[in-house]
């Protein structure tokens, strides 16, 4: 599994024609001056790929039904996981159990000590009796441990960022921002883990981080490719830097606000 | 089986064992580990053979529920059916209570190495994990079935401490690894989930050994769904875990065997079987 998906990430990117990318962006840049003009003097508006899954799947009223938010071990494995990774790539842990150990005891000394790099997990994670902290933990190392062994990272080049979700918010309006999620970017790829089932929807949420990207780059320059991984199956989905992908971004971010549940143009 | 060990353990052994007198943990570890030249080799074609003869099976059920179905998720309860003691058609079982609990258990003390008070640190470990509901279930027992609960459990984690082996972080021990294979383009959803995997994967290489907790058995159920896994972990990566354990903790029995390909045809014929026949319309 390591070695297929390491060769997807590192593969060569196939040209893209400047022309054809710079007017697949003007236009999506379009779609969403619209959009944001249209949302003024609603609500602020973040749009996420699970904005995106709920707007356009057909099980959107059973995510629409979800129970509202609240930390769990499940809610937090990904955080902590991403956490422990950095550690491990960076060196500083030697095995996912040590790097999730370490990430929770710093979470209990912030928390202790009113530190401001505390954040709500930190203080939900200090407050758990330790047996509570303990079945978070195995979560996590489960988590970040499929991710460690998924890949050969001596072969993803110079040192790859490990979860930082980018942001693009948009200069017509305050109000609406989109969001790429990805755990591992690296210059080629952008890795994104993928939970429940496989789905139609996927390329869409997919194609709102290389949307972001775009939409991120001062210059002229062509993202990386998409990489969505289901560690359940080890199945991989690929979205390449195409002009059409910015299109069924965009309007997957219209659909979105609409709040219409019309398939999206499937144009990837 | 390469080994089952019929432990004279009916009476369990006392909490504070120390981690160092677990033998047989060691004796698990040792078997586990056991002679890497001798290690099984699969053919690099299984995985693909395996997956086409299901796919097969899977799209006749499509053909059957037609094809715009919602997706049918099939896991060993549903396969190879309940183990014992299960039912959750009246809210659940007493079995299926206790097996949440020692599995938190299990997860604690292969992460942690150790627990303190079975009974409250399981509740802790369910209540972090979100289970709150179970846990007013459990909390709101008269007295007497709570203390007979709480001497269940114990007795079930005193097994578990004694088999459960002390993994070294190398070995890269991950608990719950849930597996999924999607068929028929997603529309057949086989899954299941690892209560341990251990070991490091390698392209082309049967490199990892999966272990399995039972709180109820039977046995011959419990090992076949840990055929089962494996043969959802050859679908995922392409090579099965070269070798499986079962810890049975209401006796502190416990099994190793390697794996063999006549295992997963076996189990692939009767998950093929069953999508023929079973009750999936």
């Amino acid at each position: 599994m390591a070695e297929r998906l390491t060769d997807t990430l590192v593969a060569p990117l196939a040209g893209v024609d400047p022309s054809s990318w710079g007017a697949a962006l003007q236009e999506a840049k379009g779609i969403l001056a619209g959009l944001a003009v249209r949302r003024a003097g609603a609500g602020p508006f973040r749009v996420t790929g699970h904005e995106i899954r709920a707007a356009l799947s057909s099980d959107a009223t059973d995510l629409a039904g979800q129970r509202p938010f609240a930390w769990s071990a499940r809610t937090a494995r990904r955080a902590l996981g991403l956490a422990a990774v950095r550690q491990l790539v960076a060196g500083d842990a030697r095995s996912p159990v040590e790097a999730v150990r370490a990430r929770l005891e710093e979470s209990c000394r912030w928390a202790h000590d009113g530190s401001p790099c505390a954040s709500q997990l930190d203080r939900w994670v200090a407050g758990l009796p330790p047996a509570g902290r303990v079945a978070v933990g195995a979560e996590a190392v489960t988590w970040a441990t499929r991710l460690w062994c998924a890949l050969d990272w001596s072969a993803l080049g110079s040192a790859p960022v490990i979860g930082r979700d980018r942001w693009w918010d948009s200069p017509h309006s305050a109000l609406l921002a989109l969001r790429g999620r990805a755990e591992v970017r690296t210059d080629r790829a952008d890795l994104v883990v993928l939970s429940g089932p496989r789905r139609e929807t996927v390329r869409a949420e997919l194609a709102l981080v290389t949307l972001v990207e775009a939409l991120r780059s001062r210059g002229s320059g062509v993202p990386g490719r998409v990489v969505g991984w289901w560690p359940d199956s080890g199945r991989l989905v690929r979205v390449e830097p195409e002009p059409a992908v910015l299109t069924l971004g965009a309007e997957a971010v219209g659909l979105v606000l609409a709040g219409s549940g019309a398939p999206v143009r499937s144009a990837a | 089986m390469v080994l089952v060990a019929p432990r004279p353990l009916l009476q369990p052994a006392h909490l504070e064992v120390a981690a160092a007198e677990r033998s047989s943990g060691r004796e698990v570890l040792a078997l586990l580990r056991g002679d890497t030249a001798a290690r099984p080799r699969f053919d690099p074609e299984l995985a693909g053979g395996l997956r086409a003869w299901l796919e097969d099976a899977a799209f006749d059920v499509v053909a059957t529920r037609g094809e715009h179905a919602p997706p049918v998720f099939l896991g060993p309860s549903q396969l190879l059916g309940s183990p014992a003691g299960w039912r959750d058609d009246e809210g659940l079982s007493d079995e299926l209570v206790l097996s949440r609990l020692v599995h938190v258990l299990f997860r604690q003390l292969v992460t942690e190495g150790r627990f303190d008070h079975p009974l409250r640190d399981a509740l802790d470990g369910l209540r972090a994990s979100g289970a709150e509901e179970l846990v007013r279930q459990i909390e709101s027992l008269p007295p007497a079935a709570r203390a007979s609960l709480s001497e269940t459990v114990a007795s079930h984690a005193a097994n578990v401490r004694e088999m459960v082996p002390r993994f070294a972080p190398g070995w890269m021990p991950r608990t719950n690894d849930r597996v999924a294979i999607p068929l028929a383009g997603g529309r057949v959803v086989l899954h299941g989930s690892f209560d341990l995997l251990v070991g490091l994967p390698q392209p082309g290489t049967a490199s990892l050994c999966a272990l399995g907790l039972s709180t109820s058995g039977p046995w011959a159920r419990e090992r076949r769904s840990l055929h089962y896994l494996a043969l959802l972990e050859t679908l995922r990566s392409g090579t099965p875990p070269f070798r499986l354990a079962l810890l049975e903790s209401a006796t502190g029995r416990y099994g190793v065997e390697d794996v063999r390909e006549e295992h997963l045809r076996a189990i692939a014929s009767h998950l093929s079987a069953w999508l023929a026949t079973g009750p999936h319309g």
